[in-house]
């Protein structure tokens, strides 16, 4: 694919850097067996300088860091820091030559405190070999009072929120002196005020001379917070600009090679029946503690009720409770009037409730099994699928070619093992086997974790379309946006219990934050606060 | 019967018989701790076992006994390293093989070396550290003979095996070792990106593991029985395995557990004799120590975290 003469706001390479780069990456090629994840790719940061590296996934933005991390390396091309040449083998040598990394997952071992976790690899030693404690103690302290990283050194990283394992990360770095800072999609699990705080932290660190690199797909914050946006699409640089000199929909275009929707289209809820009715629902998580503390509300049929809360706050319980994966422990949970609150996962299917699990590899499909099989899970009782036990395969098949073709599942056959699909067409195949069973409700968890945007635009047009043709959608996400773009109705939940209840499109993203994290107004009033557009 | 079966001589046989399931079991603690299960302790208690008669009978040193007994324990734990670190193999499997291995090896050798199967010649075992008279009579001679018998009484690898519970969990939790090797058992990807060599603080710590599995086979022949028997251990790597998780993977909690272990087997020793009198079969106090591991096993007492990743081979980079 050749770079696209539609990039409007193409600009020759190094626009806007007036200082000489710290790090460079020159032609860097890397070819995974049967792919190049990066072909022909230079890339150069400055100090003082917040590089976006913009890309949908398996664009090669990760693969070109982890190049520079010494994660990965090269097939071909070179690393300059400073001006030099260097080979960076592992991770150490990246870490040697002041390169830091703060990784999607992060690399924090739980049990350990903040402090033991920032110094782990590089421990302060007192005379007899041993770890110096007051000593690490008091670096962490430093570092972070410098930096305005807030954070207590003695806390398990366990008991910590995600936004503030992400700083343990950052300082993780900073005690290993990185002038160079690179964040993998850093804001994929934080709440809008701990994106906020983020970006406060690397304006600050910016300003003290540090290069930072983000990757990311997300064009909002691109475009609120670089200093200059390098597009990635299928391995290569497709384009180099400026926030001011471009827009989000121009991005998006160059991301993508094509014109992209990015707001959704969609008409007044047609209000139908109660289809879902949860009320004084009580569930315990794997410690047995309460993660809902009676929880009643109810979805109708034509409509989106979006679930908005920080991970962790009880929506994992009450979609397990709601789907039989989870036995309630008070409560009820009813679907047009029939109680189904002790039915197993197969009854509750029956009953006519689907579900797209957050964890589309672990609980969406099964990755060893083919197409096929996969889209006959739960299915695989019925007629014509099988019969007296045994499968019926060229039933499954047809039924299977059908649905692919419905869904836009891009794969060579159907034949081929779910692994191999990439992470837009696995989801695209579980929408397949779970809305081609032409449920009642759909229950949603995280839908488009992960997605780029062309298939977040796919799933959320199914969606919509479920709800339009007057079935009741049950939607959680952790991604404010797309909650806020889709549902007719959002509630938040906080510490297992709903905290507010809004009308679609008269909230903003940070009042909704406020809630999440326990803040906000009492919750009993439905904001009238604000009816701005938060699209953009 | 209670004063004829609460004795200072319980106690003390119940340290005793917790010894090799301790020893083994505070190496499994460091092993697990840096992510890889080593369920082949049974079958490297064995080898040791064996690898020691041997040895002492070959040169007439138990000591030297004692040293072959290590070095081929931890011989046959590189194998397990090898394979389940190096080659990534699944561990119970490569644990399981070891098992099996031992027992062939062992039973081989044993036609081979000594002419016979079953019981090797035996060998003269190593003495108490300590040889302290009795006391005398009244109240003050039964606490003395209490504090002789239960903690002075013992060869020396059952003070190793105290020493090492005290300073394993010591360095576990107080030393750059200790830290590191905990990383690797939670997330060796974050050691790795830290500039931590997983593969090489893994085989440390599957080597330490076959140390201390050796010492355990030694002391069970050289300073306990004296003498082989084929498939001696009788499931005490096993047990040492369940010590461990009872122990919420530390070398001092490991040791603990291991100590409830030897209780319950000293007690249905002491119990058997008395079988007549309580009139319940001695076979059912044998089952003990083994009920015991199953209960444990199962979760019922306490339910213990693992290290997150133990178990899964560590893949370096792509």
């Amino acid at each position: 694919m050749s770079a696209d003469p539609q990039a409007a706001c193409e600009l020759p390479p190094n626009v806007g850097q007036d200082r000489p780069p710290i790090l460079e990456l020159r032609n860097v090629s890397k070819r995974f067996p049967g792919v190049l994840a990066n072909d022909d790719v230079s890339a150069s940061v400055a100090p003082g300088e917040v590089l976006a590296l913009l890309g949908e996934n398996g664009a090669g933005k990760s693969t070109l860091m982890n190049v520079a991390y010494g994660l990965l390396s090269a097939s071909a091309g070179e690393i300059v820091v400073d001006g030099n040449s260097v080979q960076i083998r592992a991770p150490r040598d990246a870490i040697r030559l002041g390169i830091g990394m703060v990784h999607q997952h992060f690399m924090l071992v739980e049990p350990l405190t903040v402090t033991e976790n920032i110094v782990l690899g590089m421990e302060p030693t007192n005379s007899w070999g041993l770890i110096d404690r007051a000593v690490a103690r008091k670096r962490v302290v430093e570092i972070s009072a410098k930096y305005g990283l807030k954070v207590d050194p003695d806390s398990r990283v366990m008991d910590l929120s995600v936004g503030m394992q992400q700083r343990v990360e950052i300082l993780k770095a900073l005690y290993r002196d990185a002038r160079i800072l690179i964040l993998d999609e850093p804001t994929a699990v934080l709440t809008p005020q701990e994106v906020h705080e983020l970006f406060q932290i690397v304006r600050e660190l910016v300003s003290q001379g540090l290069a930072v690199v983000i990757i990311t797909h997300k064009l909002d914050e691109v475009m609120a917070f670089a200093d200059r946006i390098l597009v990635m699409r299928a391995g290569r640089v497709v384009g180099e600009t400026t926030p001011e000199e471009c827009s989000e929909q121009s991005l998006a275009r160059m991301m993508v090679g094509r014109d992209v929707v990015l707001k959704i289209d969609k008409g007044p809820a047609k209000i139908g029946e109660v289809v879902l009715d949860v009320s004084d629902l009580v569930v315990l998580d794997d410690r047995k503690l309460p993660a809902l503390k009676g929880v009643s509300f109810a979805v109708h049929g034509g409509e989106v009720l979006g679930i908005a809360g920080v991970s962790g706050n009880g929506q994992r319980e009450l979609v397990e409770a709601i789907t039989g994966l989870r036995r309630p422990s008070g409560g009820t949970v009813s679907l047009k009037g029939r109680d189904i609150t002790h039915d197993d996962a197969r009854r509750t299917i029956a009953a006519g409730v689907s579900h797209v699990p957050e964890d589309r590899h672990r609980r969406g499909l099964v990755l060893e099994f083919d197409l096929v099989e996969n889209v006959a899970l739960g299915d695989q009782r019925r007629e014509p699928f099988s019969k007296h036990g045994i499968l019926n395969r060229s039933a499954l098949d047809t039924e299977a070619r059908a649905r692919i073709k419905d869904y836009d599942v891009r794969t060579p056959n159907e034949h081929v093992a779910a692994s191999n699909l990439s992470g837009g067409n696995q989801q695209k195949l579980v929408l397949a086997r779970e809305l081609g069973r032409n449920p009642e409700l759909l229950v949603a968890s995280q839908p488009t974790r992960g997605l780029d945007v062309g298939a977040i635009e796919f799933v959320h047009r199914r969606i919509i379309a479920e709800r339009d043709s007057g079935k009741a959608v049950l939607l959680v996400s952790m991604e404010l946006e797309e909650v806020m773009s889709l549902s007719d109705r959002i509630l938040v939940m906080y510490e297992g219990r709903v905290v507010a209840e809004f009308e679609g499109g008269q909230v903003t993203e940070e009042e909704l934050g406020l809630f999440m994290t326990g803040g906000g107004r009492t919750p009993t009033e439905p904001s009238r606060a604000s009816e701005e557009d938060t699209g953009a | 019967m209670f004063s004829e079966v609460v004795t200072p001589e319980l106690f003390a046989s119940a340290v005793r018989l917790a010894t090799p399931i301790a020893l083994a079991a505070i190496g499994g603690a460091v092993c697990e701790r840096s992510g890889v299960v080593n369920i082949a302790m049974e079958g490297l208690m064995l080898i040791s076992a064996f690898a020691g008669v041997a040895a002492a009978l070959l040169f007439g040193n138990a000591w030297i006994g004692v040293f072959v007994a290590v070095l081929a324990s931890v011989l046959f734990s590189a194998i397990h390293a090898w394979a389940s670190i190096n080659l990534r193999a699944d561990q119970v499997i490569s644990g399981t093989a070891i098992n099996i291995l031992a027992l062939g090896v062992t039973g081989f050798l044993m036609e081979t070396i000594f002419g016979h199967p079953g019981t090797t010649d035996t060998v003269k075992t190593i003495k108490p550290l300590m040889d302290l008279p009795a006391g005398g009579g009244g109240v003050l001679g039964t606490i003395w003979q209490w504090v002789d018998v239960v903690f002075l009484s013992y060869t020396p690898l059952v003070y190793v095996g105290m020493f090492s519970a005290v300073f394993l969990t010591w360095a576990m939790y107080r030393t750059r070792w200790g830290l590191r090797l905990r990383a690797l058992g939670e997330h060796p990807r974050a050691a790795d990106t830290v500039g931590i060599n997983v593969l090489r603080g893994r085989w440390v710590a599957v080597l330490i593991s076959g140390f201390m599995a050796g010492l355990a086979g030694a002391n069970l022949t050289l300073e306990q029985v004296g003498s082989f028997t084929e498939n001696m251990t009788n499931g005490r790597g096993f047990i040492a395995l369940a010590a461990n998780i009872f122990g919420r993977w530390t070398p001092g909690g490991a040791y603990m557990a291991s100590l409830l272990f030897g209780f319950a087997d000293a007690l249905q020793l002491k119990l058997q004799l008395f079988s007549d009198v309580i009139k319940i079969p001695p076979q059912f106090f044998l089952m003990l120590p083994y009920i015991l591991t199953v209960i444990v096993l199962a979760g019922v007492v306490g339910r213990a975290v693992a290290p997150a990743s133990v178990g899964k081979p560590y893949k370096e980079k792509g």
